[in-house]
């Protein structure tokens, strides 16, 4: 697969220790698309071995609007079944220009360990120095060993080491759309955090024609309905839930995009000094990214002021716990004051109510901003393209110009490849499920 | 004429990199763009915007522009440098002469932080 892509995959056994390498071949590339497709197969085909197969979309890290999509495939240990948990803000990105397409990581580690993905190469490392560090420690720890703060990390917190339900995988500091538990697959696996760096490059079949129809796509996106929009208190307003921006505004800072997507959905929230500062804090860690309207929406629903909730989505960060999944349980529970919250960090753990399906339901299920589609089947069909072709899982919601119809025209043209829209209906009709 | 940056506008999203990557090397990569996003003090909720011109490097920062003269900068202070290629080292902007269109990062730009002035 010589075109938007490394043209390897890598499979990581951490029993033996040892790494080969597979081609990741025209013909993958031409049955199964990409992301979600091709991780799917690389799962089925390591099935045996309780694998976790990362994996980078055909458009991530492209020009094409809204591509900073990676995924995680993997065996649930909320659900018990197989998902696709989206790497939103960098991770993707680093992903695709990592020198791997698809990364298999099977069996399980006799010691703990650690993943460093660069260059085309991947290795096995020792991590009894990161193990029982919190998530940010542990990023901190690798970015300075390796001498490179922009390395992307999925961790796994100490939440996942004790095993509970609620580990999700996180991205460096923040969280992700991870609801699916797999910060808890990871360790279950003595696999402690996956660095990842990418200084690739990507060539384009039909270079001059792909960027073309991208800047020409851009300038149709950028007159959305979502243009002038930004953060979690206008994606609330956008689904009814108007009293979130308001609760949002006495911490608010800025908001931030992910790779190469337009709407920045991402809002910081600044716990120590002014939120309207905009010169370098002095103070190294003033607050928390809050990277999903799910987790926002049930902090503000159990009756937190949103000082309270950034208290609590700063102990879930540290600890790796899906902010989500806390509110869900909590709520469940009846525990609603913050000190009681984080007291019960401690040992947190599952069931949460409402999964149901292989996409994370970190996005609101139904289009945003713009009125293009709604209800389960619409919103299912929309995530898989997006899990295939390593789009924004949120943007695509707020973009009716991302047609299937374009992103088939935009493959052909940036691979050489012929893809159909029947080759696409039978991938998202086995990512779906 | 040169390409100006608001940095409040700017959401970090990279879109100007990618675009600049790609005059550059005829692929997408981020190693020889002279405009980057500087996000290495994520925890900080801090980032802006870098541009190498011929005889300056724009630092956008969040609270207001710095120009640097090339020469009389410390390679070791600046933003950008986070073990990828030093933006000194890197080709300086030519506003995309090879375009009708003028500079692809500005009509990648989604939020209108890059300008022409």
């Amino acid at each position: 697969m010589e075109f938007l892509a490394s043209e390897q995959i890598a499979v990581i056994d951490l029993a033996s220790g040892e790494v080969t390498e597979e081609e990741f071949t025209d013909e993958l590339c031409q049955e199964k698309i990409g992301g979600a497709g091709v991780n799917l197969a690389l799962y089925k085909q390591y099935e045996a071995e309780e694998p976790v197969v990362l994996g980078a979309g055909l458009f991530t890290g492209t020009m094409v609007p809204g591509s900073s999509l990676g995924l995680m495939t993997a065996k649930s240990p909320l659900t018990g079944t197989v998902v696709h948990t989206p790497l939103t803000q960098y991770a993707g990105m680093e992903l695709k220009y990592s020198g791997f397409d698809y990364i298999v990581i099977k069996g399980t580690a006799a010691a703990p360990s650690y993943l460093w993905i660069h260059d085309g190469i991947a290795d096995i490392e020792d991590a009894s120095g990161l193990w029982g560090l919190d998530v940010w420690a542990a990023c901190d720890k690798v970015r300075a060993d390796m001498g490179d703060e922009l390395i992307q990390v999925l961790g796994a917190g100490p939440a996942a080491e004790k095993g509970s339900d609620l580990a999700c995988v996180m991205l460096n500091y923040w969280h992700g759309g991870d609801r699916f538990g797999l910060g808890k697959a990871l360790a279950a696996k003595n696999l402690k955090l996956i660095a990842i760096r990418g200084l690739g490059l990507l060539e384009i079949a039909e270079d001059e024609e792909f960027v073309e129809q991208c800047v020409e796509l851009i300038g149709q996106v950028k007159s959305g309905a979502w243009a002038g929009k930004k953060g979690l208190g206008d994606l609330g307003a956008a689904v009814g839930e108007n009293g979130l921006a308001d609760w949002l505004a006495p911490v608010l800072h800025r908001s931030r995009s992910d790779f190469n997507t337009p709407f920045a959905a991402n809002s910081f929230l600044f716990l120590e000094g002014d939120p309207a500062e905009l010169a370098e804090p002095a103070n190294p860690e003033p607050g928390v990214l809050l990277a999903g309207l799910d987790g926002a929406l049930g902090l503000m629903k159990l009756g937190l002021t949103v000082a309270e909730a950034g208290d609590v989505a700063l102990a879930c960060a540290k600890a790796g716990l899906d902010v989500s999944g806390v509110a869900s349980v909590c709520a469940a529970g009846g525990t609603t004051e913050a000190g009681a919250i984080i007291a019960a960090l401690e040992d947190i753990s599952g069931p949460v109510e409402g999964l149901a399906g292989p996409f994370s339901p970190w996005t609101p299920k139904q289009s945003v901003f713009a009125d293009f589609g709604s209800g389960d089947e619409w919103w299912t069909r929309r995530q898989a393209v997006a899990h295939i072709f390593g789009l924004d899982p949120l943007f695509v919601l707020m973009c009716p110009e991302l047609t299937e119809e374009k992103l088939l025209e935009l493959a052909s043209l940036g691979t050489e490849l012929e893809f159909s829209a029947e080759g696409l209906e039978a991938v998202i009709a086995e990512v779906a499920g | 004429m040169g390409v100006k940056i608001d940095p409040l506008k700017c959401t970090a999203c990279m879109a100007c990199e990618l675009a600049c990557g790609y005059h550059r090397d005829d692929a997408f990569a981020l190693l020889s763009s002279c405009i980057v996003a500087y996000r290495t003090r994520d925890k900080k909720d801090y980032f802006g915007v870098i541009l190498k011109e011929e005889e300056d490097l724009i630092i956008a920062r969040p609270e207001g522009l710095e120009v640097k003269r090339i020469g009389a900068v410390d390679e070791s202070q600046g933003e950008a440098d986070a073990s990828a290629k030093p933006m000194l080292l890197r080709e300086a902007c030519d506003l995309c002469e090879d375009r009708d269109d003028g500079p692809l990062c500005k009509q990648l730009c989604p939020s209108g932080a890059i300008y022409l002035d």
